[in-house]
């Protein structure tokens, strides 16, 4: 047999599990259900008669009178509001409602009801959220601003290092000139040198700087200058600047190539740079450079141990720096820069890393 | 995009003389469906949106101008030249009250008369003046604010902005009446609730009607009476309408009243 309750209206409307409130045309409160007085900790006779913005806090009376009442004189319904009705002891207790109004057969509005439920947690949970992305904002925002800042100073530190190695630069070709004993020879070698990497390690950061700052590499193609002999430079250098050590150069370019000279210069004394540094002493660098089927191809290889497979994943990545000795460490910036170059020219940098083996290859079309 | 466009401005109605309607925080023109009709006949009237609310130019709507009410006395200005309003009636609701009592000082010759529905020169109490809420009750309301965002989401904010290649959210928009950008009403309401324009009141020199509701929690009775004692060719009727909107909840006595003054 079905519960006598099930059928039963009234006390539908006192035990529902919302609250119910039904106001008159004047806003004064005309019923209101067991569920709401619970809730709120009142009575009926506390409540009917009064004005609902009575039990409601500040924040409430006002969004009540600008916004709900207005809109159910308009629409005739509102729904999904959030309301702060307030309890006997004064506490705060969040709602959130559905309103309509009852409208006669004119037209003419003859009462209001609102529907509320209970919703302290979601509340709780909507702020929370609000909160969370005023934090995220806020914390995006200064992450931006200092990340522009310190990419601006390495642009800048990067110019202001360039001027004082030039005047070291032309020191140093001065004492040559003069250099008369085997010692001074080694001293202005070393000097050269070291002169040399700083400028590569400088163009570097800049280079990276540009990219961060939404410059990217910028190329000066010109496909009619022969690329061979910035090569032949390039490695003469960089033999110049290692002399206890071998490089094999083999060059078979037949076509022109459409490409930056300076720019592939860089990134062969990045890629050697990098295989002198990594590979083994005893062993020769070797690099070929090739056009063949459209494409130009240059390839570094060096012999020494493999490229641990954990560190292949972040070789081309900025700042990444391998297990290397202390003299020759460097920012991390060479492969990386390297590959940029590559991407600019729509070409790919690629690494094959063998026990016996290690090679770097970059291909690009010759357009 | 000029005014016209930017303040969502519609010219109605054909007479001698003109009347501006302003809506108050909380919604849009739509606040005057009941008052502006009855008027039509006599005046030519003009109905807009104040920026960030109803069908005004979102884009247009601009910080620190809006920061005070003097920025949107200025939009008022600007359509009054637009329009080229002489001697017209402005009717203002709540906020915009003191945006006309501003805009009437900005531009003599604009407005004959205004009509204030509701008027507060000061929202917040201030040592013996009684403006009905305190600072922290109105910080409690910018706060409030946000837990009803209205239904107003990203993706809906193309259709509430009148772009009409998204038919299939028309369904959708309800509450348009009301629905603004969060950030903006939160914003219009820090400039609404946080003004202070009693030292406006005495520089009023055109006759005023002050309509002033029973039980209205948001500009009570003494507040309206403040604005009556400092424009000083003012008079001040009490309606018998409750709440804070008698332009919707008792149109045919605001009508009435206005009738009898202008």
């Amino acid at each position: 047999m079905d519960d006598p309750r099930i059928d039963d209206f009234q006390d539908m409307f006192e035990n529902s599990p919302c609250g119910y409130i039904t106001l008159q045309t004047n806003g004064r409160i005309a019923r209101v259900n067991t569920t709401l007085l619970r809730w709120i900790d009142r009575t009926a006779d506390e409540m009917i008669g009064k004005r609902l913005s009575d039990f409601l806090n500040m924040a409430g009376r006002i969004y009540y009178e600008t916004h709900i009442a207005p809109l159910l004189r308009m629409q005739g319904f509102f729904n999904e509001f959030a309301l702060d009705m307030v309890t006997a002891a004064g506490e705060p207790i969040q709602m959130i409602c559905n309103a309509l109004e009852g409208r006669d057969a004119a037209s003419k509005p003859v009462f209001t009801r609102i529907a509320l439920l209970k919703a302290t947690d979601r509340r709780r949970y909507e702020n929370e959220l609000l909160k969370a992305r005023e934090a995220a904002k806020v914390s995006l925002a200064s992450e931006r601003e200092t990340s522009e800042l310190r990419e601006q100073f390495i642009a800048v530190l990067g110019h202001d290092l360039r001027n004082p190695l030039a005047s070291i630069s032309a020191g140093a070709r001065i004492l040559g000139r003069d250099a008369k004993t085997e010692k001074e020879h080694q001293v202005v070698a070393m000097l050269q040198t070291t002169v040399m990497r700083m400028a590569t390690l400088i163009d570097n950061v800049l280079d990276f700087a540009r990219g961060r700052l939404g410059g990217g590499i910028t190329l000066d193609r010109n496909a009619r200058k022969p690329l061979e002999p910035v090569l032949h430079q390039v490695i003469d250098e960089l033999r110049l600047s290692s002399p206890d050590r071998q490089i094999e150069a083999e060059y078979a370019i037949d076509s022109p190539v459409d490409c930056d000279r300076t720019r592939i210069g860089q990134l062969v004394s990045n890629l050697v740079g990098n295989a002198l540094s990594h590979g083994s002493a005893k062993e020769p660098v070797r690099v070929r450079a090739e056009t063949l089927d459209g494409l130009f191809r240059l390839s570094v290889a060096n012999s020494g141990e493999p490229i641990p497979q954990a560190a292949m994943e972040k070789l081309f990545e900025p700042f990444f720096r391998g297990e290397v000795r202390a003299s020759r460490q460097g920012l991390g910036l060479g492969l990386h820069i390297a590959s940029q170059i590559a991407k600019a020219h729509e070409g790919v940098l690629t690494v094959t890393s063998m026990p016996d083996e290690t090679r770097f290859t970059f291909v690009m079309p010759l357009r | 995009m000029g005014v016209i466009e930017r303040n969502n401005v519609h010219v109605q109605g054909s007479g001698e003389r003109t009347m501006v309607f302003a809506h108050g925080f909380g919604c849009d023109q739509n606040m005057w469906r009941f008052v502006e009709p009855a008027f039509e006949g006599e005046f030519r009237t003009i109905l807009f949106d104040h920026v960030g609310a109803g069908g005004s130019d979102l884009k247009a709507y601009d910080k620190t101008k809006y920061s005070t009410l003097a920025g949107y006395a200025d939009d008022v200005v600007e359509m009054g030249c637009e329009l080229g309003l002489r001697d017209a009636v402005f009717v203002g609701h709540s906020v915009s009250c003191m945006i006309g009592v501003l805009a009437a000082q900005k531009a003599p010759g604009m407005f004959g008369k205004l009509v204030l529905v509701g008027p507060s020169a000061r929202y917040i109490d201030d040592g013996d003046y009684v403006g009905g809420f305190s600072e922290k009750q109105i910080e409690e309301l910018l706060q409030f604010l946000e837990a009803n965002h209205m239904g107003w989401s990203a993706q809906m904010a193309p259709a509430i902005m009148g772009n009409p290649d998204r038919p299939e959210l028309g369904a959708e928009l309800t509450n348009s009446f009301c629905r603004t950008d969060p950030e903006i009403a939160k914003a219009f309401a820090r400039v609404t609730f946080k003004s202070d324009n009693r030292e406006d009141l005495a520089k009023v020199d055109i006759p005023t009607l002050i309509l002033q509701c029973s039980d209205d929690i948001i500009a009570s009775k003494e507040v309206g009476e403040f604005v009556h004692k400092g424009i000083p060719n003012s008079k001040i009727m009490l309606l018998e309408a409750t709440g804070h909107c008698p332009n919707l909840s008792a149109p045919d006595e605001v009508n009435a009243a206005m009738r009898t003054f202008v």
